[in-house]
């Protein structure tokens, strides 16, 4: 070996000497043209325009075109499945796919995750995506990557990270962790939503900029619920706490969530202002909520189509149950005494006009006020 | 390996003429013109999620040091710009995405096995070669510790054992040769990687591959795959979605390197016959000296056994 090795070197510090001895003898410059493609590779036809580029159907486009046809619903799914098929280096995957289909509602249904869901059952992922290695088709994933790409692309966005315990479970040797709360590898992997309470959005509308979104207004009162408006949304949009993330939607599609069913676009001051506007109180429309109504979400007393309109304020217009026995009088501060508790409604409510002053006329003579003389007991406010 | 102790002695017997054909052998003749059949993997940094599981595969695949491979967990590392080094073929670095500062922008750099490698070029005694699959390969008996292709490289990727101070190698990426000819599996790193941000295929593949990706999400990528036409191409290419000139990856033009590293030898050789001649026998001299301090270690371990 040393020998060889001393033999190696001299022969080298010889040759060296040759070499530089020798007249400059340029080696012959490697061919390194940049390769053109062949047109033909994604064109169907010779000379594609911008206008016809007469491409080849993409299995990905082709996927996504298949998405549109069938409707599947989310009982048909699965609550959980524990992805284990490829489990080698780190655990298997309890995954909730209830919670995720229901939350897909709000983009863009069973196809924000299966890109492919024809008629039928739909596919599980191992029917195309190949065990690595196994792989025959470069433009499609192998089952690792399409997992992991299925889930990253959303969770790596708001989440900000890409820690594999967010979704593998624990690991203790090869087997699973003892006590394992998989509701708390929900709880890493999704932090609580937090719902703004109002948005003010600054538009290039000229004659009123400011645009004052009262969020918590349409969710407590008006009852609307996420997916409502939340529609074709990107989960980021909602998860990521950091709201790095905004709306990918035009304007044309963000004035829609507004005006498609509740309010008309005919007046833009509506929305539109040159400052904040303030959250709605029901006395502008003439009716103060008193402390009953007060706490109502809106759908309590309009509960018709999408728009609310104006009701009759005649008390019996909703309440049409309000008779002696059926109505707990105590609820307004006042329990009526046994002689009371008997009479008709009207005997005191002149008409049943429930909102106007009750009088004691009707039987005693002595024009008596049920403040002063209560025909039954107050319960202190 | 294709140039073998003995062929290299049969190669220096017959002449110099022929070990400077040799040389433009192992760079040039050994693949097809357009490099298309060469092996290549394509690096999309846009699916790349910076897990760093393809760093701990590749220094297990190296029997490189390494940690268990819930320590490439850690992020922290990110904070500082890391380099390919003697320890570990390749690395991934993290940068905030220069368009939107809160989402960050991860990269796996090593070897690039060029079509032309400026190493191979500039190594004067062949121990970097072109391998006619695409791996640029590297023999550590031929090597004579002279660190040019440190120089050549324009990736900056041979790193050199300066702490072995008896039998010091240069170190890179080898693009799991065994691995990916004999054995026909993918590379280590390809194989692990979760998110399938690596892709191993002939190069023309990939190459074709990427065109798609990008026509497919116009907006997504940056309209160019780093590596096709750099340098005169590299074996290694990449996807990214933002400028590469925000990438640790260097602005090139697709001139190849070797006829430039070749130019300034040859230039350097021509009339340079004694100091030539002096360097031979220093690395003679050095060697010699070298295997005395190696068998005065290997007595003195005996004598402390
Ligand atoms: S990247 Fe550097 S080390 Fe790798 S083949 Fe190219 S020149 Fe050689
Ligand atoms: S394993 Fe893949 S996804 Fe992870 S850092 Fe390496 S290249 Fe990126």
């Amino acid at each position: 070996m040393r020998t060889d090795r001393v033999l190696y070197i001299t022969t080298l510090s010889i040759a060296l000497v040759l070499l530089a001895a020798l007249p400059l003898m340029a080696a012959p410059t490697p061919s390194n043209q940049p390769t053109m493609p062949n047109c033909l590779d994604c064109h169907t036809c010779k000379n594609p325009t911008p206008e016809d580029m007469c491409l080849k159907p993409c299995p990905t486009l082709q996927a996504a075109h298949n998405t549109r046809k069938a409707k599947h619903g989310l009982s048909e799914a699965p609550d959980t499945m524990r992805l284990d098929e490829i489990a080698d280096l780190y655990q298997p995957v309890d995954f909730n796919h209830k919670l995720h289909a229901g939350m897909a509602q709000m983009g863009n249904n069973c196809g924000t995750c299966h890109h492919f869901s024809p008629e039928g059952k739909i596919p599980p992922c191992k029917e195309c995506h190949m065990p690595s290695g196994e792989e025959t088709n470069l433009r499609q994933p192998g089952l690792k990557g399409a997992y992991h790409r299925q889930c990253l692309g959303c969770h790596r966005e708001w989440s900000h990270d890409t820690k594999c315990v967010v979704c593998h479970l624990p690991t203790e040797g090869k087997k699973l962790a003892k006590g394992v709360d998989k509701t708390d590898i929900m709880g890493i992997s999704h932090p609580k939503t937090e719902a703004p309470k109002t948005k003010v959005y600054t538009t290039p509308y000229k004659q009123g900029p400011i645009v004052t979104f009262h969020h918590d207004e349409h969710v407590d009162l008006f009852g609307l619920r996420c997916v409502d408006c939340h529609q074709k949304e990107n989960c980021s949009y909602c998860h990521d706490l950091a709201k790095t993330v905004s709306s990918r939607k035009s304007m044309k599609e963000v004035h829609a969530v507004c005006s498609e069913n509740c309010h008309a676009t005919d007046n833009c001051a509506k929305c539109h202002g040159m400052s904040e506007k303030p959250a709605f109180v029901h006395a502008v429309t003439g009716w103060p909520l008193n402390r009953f109504h007060e706490r109502l979400g809106c759908r309590s007393c309009h509960p018709t189509g999408k728009k609310i309109a104006k009701l009759n304020n005649e008390c019996t217009s909703c309440h049409q149950n309000w008779k002696p026995g059926a109505f707990r009088h105590a609820v307004v501060g006042l329990t009526l005494d046994d002689t009371h508790l008997e009479l008709d409604c009207e005997s005191c409510h002149i008409d049943r006009k429930f909102g106007a002053r009750p009088t004691c006329d009707s039987c005693h003579d002595d024009q008596r006020d049920f403040k002063k003389v209560p025909p039954g007991q107050y319960s202190s406010r | 390996m294709t140039l073998q102790r003995r062929d290299f002695f049969k190669i220096a017997a017959a002449g110099s003429a022929v070990l400077v054909a040799g040389k433009a052998t192992a760079s040039t003749e050994s693949t097809s013109a357009d490099f298309s059949d060469n092996f290549g993997v394509l690096v999309d940094t846009v699916a790349c999620i910076g897990c760093r599981k393809c760093e701990w595969a590749c220094n297990d695949q190296n029997h490189l040091p390494t940690q268990e491979l819930k320590a490439f967990e850690d992020k922290s590392v990110f904070a500082r710009h890391r380099r390919p080094d003697k320890s570990a073929y390749t690395v991934v670095n993290q940068y905030p995405d220069p368009d939107e500062p809160d989402k960050k922008f991860a990269i796996k750099v090593q070897c690039m096995h060029c079509n032309a490698p400026a190493c191979a070029s500039a190594c004067i005694v062949g121990a970097l070669e072109k391998q006619k699959e695409g791996p640029v390969t590297y023999d550590a008996w031929k090597c004579i510790g002279c660190r040019y292709c440190m120089v050549a490289c324009p990736f900056q990727i041979p790193a050199y054992e300066y702490d072995n101070a008896l039998d010091p190698v240069v170190r890179k990426c080898t693009f799991c040769y065994e691995r990916i000819t004999s054995e026909g599996k993918k590379p280590a790193c390809v194989a692990i990687c979760p998110n399938e941000a690596l892709t191993f295929a002939k190069r023309g593949e990939l190459i074709q591959l990427a065109r798609e990706r990008i026509l497919a999400q116009p907006d997504k990528y940056e309209h160019h795959i780093y590596g096709e036409h750099e340098i005169g191409g590299t074996g290694w290419m990449y996807l990214a979605g933002a400028p590469f000139t925000t990438t640790e990856l260097p602005t090139l033009t697709s001139e190849p390197i070797p006829p430039r590293t070749e130019k300034i030898q040859h230039a350097v050789f021509k009339g340079f016959v004694p100091p030539v001649a002096l360097y031979g026998l220093l690395a003679l001299g050095m060697y010699t000296f070298n295997e005395r301090k190696k068998k005065v270690a290997r007595e003195e371990d005996r004598h402390e056994s």
